[in-house]
């Protein structure tokens, strides 16, 4: 007569109960690790009905209840009979307790902000394959969805690393906070399309194969493609990848390794070597996904010195291990790509960040990819203190810094890498400014449409082929109150946009108060006497290379083709 | 379904065991049925037919309840449990479902490494899915898996 399963007495209670009712009660044991209670309950009840009476008896909430039997999990809306919970059986309980709520606000985070991420992956999924064969004026256009939806991530990212006007240590807290909070990662690493993506290594072969420069950089680098021809390796790296934990263990492991590297004598410059050979490639590639950099070939430049001539060209110069005319940014300055591309070769892209974040590059979402890149660039020129300040004192940067002082908001949302990338990038710029361009003439169509959005004016930003966009005068005064605290990450991109197109415009009412054209003739004069009879075209090289009329004449020799 | 048949089968086989002589898969398995639906045990682990039509009584599930005061705490892990037809001589093949990070399970598809678990490497006929469930759970609280980072809750292997 053991009383474990507490058959006997209810028998005799069921006996009672089966005369006062027509249907039968059964008594079920449920069983916590800590407790056991005995609960009577009808039959044919549902397990919801089953946890009412179990939360009143434990005193515990409803959704804290996980009831368990014979191995399997009883949902609310199934029944006992459903699951052949008869009289004297006992059913498991669990009561989460305080821990699951956080894990539940955690994975609402996840859910919210793999939105964004996904939107990344997906588009930068798809960002290599237009990029190789869509024309000009659509690659553009798919890159600054790409960057601004990057935005609302990273602009709240940067607010965690605030306070710092100094890139670099900006970015390198970034890259700590990336590293050290594995949640972000991992949440970007959880988003399904990612994993889907990432767990399949032939894709991920594709995708990386696809990119044009990643051709071109494994025909030059044998052992690149044979890296990514061996499938154990992608598993390894995608497991890597995949493991933040993992992948921070690796880091720090191949840190430590590089600096003891380092302290050998000629080991330093082994390792620039072997940094050159690999990583850099890698780097520019992953890095030319997303926007030419002005300073890559500066970067590139750093054994021979600085040039100042490029310092001035705002443009941001074309990729020199591109063959000539691959893409339209290439077609410019083809003389300037060619001394780069032999500098490029020899220079190193010392950083102290390991491989796998190259190949983390190549791999992962947005936020992740501008900064290793960025950061080996700040890094270089951190080194070169010469080349910091020929940037300092082009004309373009100093209006960027007074509008920067001037406007705090600004140097926010200019610290943000995604920003720095967008602005450098010409295709994009000229795609905002058809953004925005839209977007004035929707509020002059319907006023109502828009209230926050004040159109900036269209300043003079750099545009690349002479599109169709002239410059207009200096922007009207009626800028419209964007300070106040966005909410919406559309709103903080719309912003940021405005932002950044006032600032241009800042930067351009601060050093003359007139039209670009005026500003110019002078050196529009001489254009055309050298024989440069597409004004317009003139005038834009002008803008683009500010003033600078030797560079607008590269540009525009280099741009006839197209 | 066969549990009117178990008390006087759960008496045959207590004097079967006793006296040495196998005892025949399928009264073992009724039997490790009865168990898991009785709850026999700490209440950690739970187990029962995956499916209660399943006359052949072969595939089973399992479920764990993470031990305290680790990685694991307060999350169900939900397994497969299949017993052979040798079984009660052979061990039994486990993989989890729910996804985890233990040492001896394979990341890729849930499936438990019987070299790795000890009472599945060392099998004897005495064992039952109640120990190798059992034995798992204490997997969980060894030093050098109680800590190690874990895939979100309530995801699934899908192979």
């Amino acid at each position: 007569m053991a009383e474990s399963s507490g058959t006997d007495p209810t028998v005799d209670s069921n006996v009672v109960e089966n005369a006062a009712k027509d249907r039968t009660m059964i008594v079920v044991t449920v069983k916590t690790p800590k407790d056991k209670e005995e609960i009577a309950i009808l039959e044919d009840s549902s397990v919801a009905q089953f946890k009412e009476e179990i939360s009143k008896r434990f005193n515990a909430k409803l959704d804290q209840l996980v009831l368990i039997f014979a191995g399997k999990i009883l949902k609310d809306g199934d029944t006992l009979n459903q699951h052949g919970i008869k009289d004297g059986l006992t059913v498991h309980l669990v009561i989460k307790t305080a821990p699951k709520a956080t894990s539940g606000s955690t994975s609402q985070n996840s859910a919210s902000s793999s939105g964004t991420p996904q939107a990344n992956s997906s588009s930068s999924a798809s960002s290599p394959v237009p990029n190789a064969s869509t024309p000009p004026g659509t690659g553009p256009a798919i890159q600054p969805p790409n960057l601004l939806s990057g935005f609302g991530d990273l602009s709240s990212l940067s607010g965690m690393g605030m306070g710092s006007a100094n890139f670099m240590e900006l970015q390198q807290q970034m890259q700590r906070q990336l590293m050290s909070n594995p949640e972000m990662l991992s949440q970007i690493m959880d988003n399904p399309l990612v994993q889907n993506m990432m767990s399949n290594p032939d894709l991920m072969r594709q995708m990386i194969v696809t990119n044009p420069q990643m051709q071109q950089l494994m025909e030059r680098n044998p052992e690149i493609s044979h890296m990514l021809n061996n499938p154990e390796l992608m598993r390894q790296t995608m497991e890597l990848a995949r493991n933040p934990a993992m992948m921070q263990e690796m880091m720090r492991n191949q840190d430590r390794a590089l600096s003891n590297l380092e302290s050998i004598p000629g080991g330093y410059n082994a390792l620039r070597r072997m940094y050159t050979d690999i990583q850099e490639p890698m780097f520019s590639a992953a890095r030319e996904q997303f926007g030419n950099n002005p300073f890559s070939a500066l970067g590139g430049n750093l054994d021979s010195g600085v040039q100042p001539s490029r310092t001035e060209n705002r443009e941001p110069l074309p990729n020199p291990w591109g063959p000539p005319g691959t893409a339209p940014s290439e077609s410019r300055g083809t003389g300037s790509s060619t001394t780069t591309s032999s500098n490029g070769g020899t220079a190193p892209s010392v950083s102290s960040l390991p491989n796998p974040l190259g190949i983390n590059a190549s791999g992962l979402g947005n936020g992740v990819f501008s900064s290793p890149g960025m950061q080996s660039l700040m890094q270089q020129i951190s080194e070169n203190p010469q080349l910091m300040q020929n940037m300092l004192s082009a004309p373009y940067m100093r209006s960027m810094m007074q509008s920067l002082a001037q406007n705090p908001d600004l140097a926010s949302q200019m610290q943000n890498p995604e920003a720095l990338s967008v602005m450098t990038n010409p295709r994009a710029m000229q795609a905002l400014m058809q953004i925005q361009q839209g977007l004035q003439t929707l509020q002059t169509e319907a006023p109502g449409l828009m209230p926050s959005l004040a159109p900036g004016g269209i300043p003079g930003i750099p545009s690349t082929t002479g599109g169709s966009v002239a410059p207009e005068g200096p922007p009207p005064p009626t800028q419209g109150s964007n300070p106040s605290a966005d909410v919406s990450p559309s709103q903080q991109q719309q912003q940021l946009m405005q932002q950044m197109l006032q600032m241009f415009a800042g930067g351009v009412t601060t050093t003359q108060a007139v039209t670009p054209e005026v500003r110019f003739q002078q050196q529009l004069d001489q254009l055309s006497a050298m024989g440069f009879l597409n004004r317009e075209a003139n005038l834009q090289a002008l803008i683009a290379t500010g003033g600078d009329i030797n560079a607008a004449i590269e540009r525009l020799l280099g741009s006839q083709p197209s | 379904m066969v549990t009117c048949a178990l008390p006087l089968l759960s008496d045959k086989m207590a004097v079967a065991a006793g006296s040495g002589v196998k005892v025949p898969r399928n009264f073992r398995l009724l039997e490790e049925l009865e168990e898991g639906q009785k709850g026999v045990g700490d209440g950690t682990v739970s187990w029962g037919l995956e499916d209660d039509e399943d006359m052949t009584l072969t595939r089973w599930r399992g479920m764990i309840i993470g031990p305290p005061r680790t990685i694991y705490e307060n999350r169900m892990y939900s397994l497969k449990v299949e017993c052979g037809p040798r079984y009660p001589e052979a061990p039994p093949f486990v993989r989890f479902v729910t996804k985890i990070n233990l040492n001896g399970v394979h990341n890729s598809n849930g499936v438990v490494d019987t070299r790795a678990v000890s009472a599945l490497a060392k099998w004897q006929n005495s064992y039952s899915i109640r120990v190798v469930l059992q034995e798992l759970r204490r997997l969980m609280m060894c030093k050098e898996n109680m800590k190690l980072p874990q895939p979100p809750e309530g995801q699934i292997y899908t192979n």
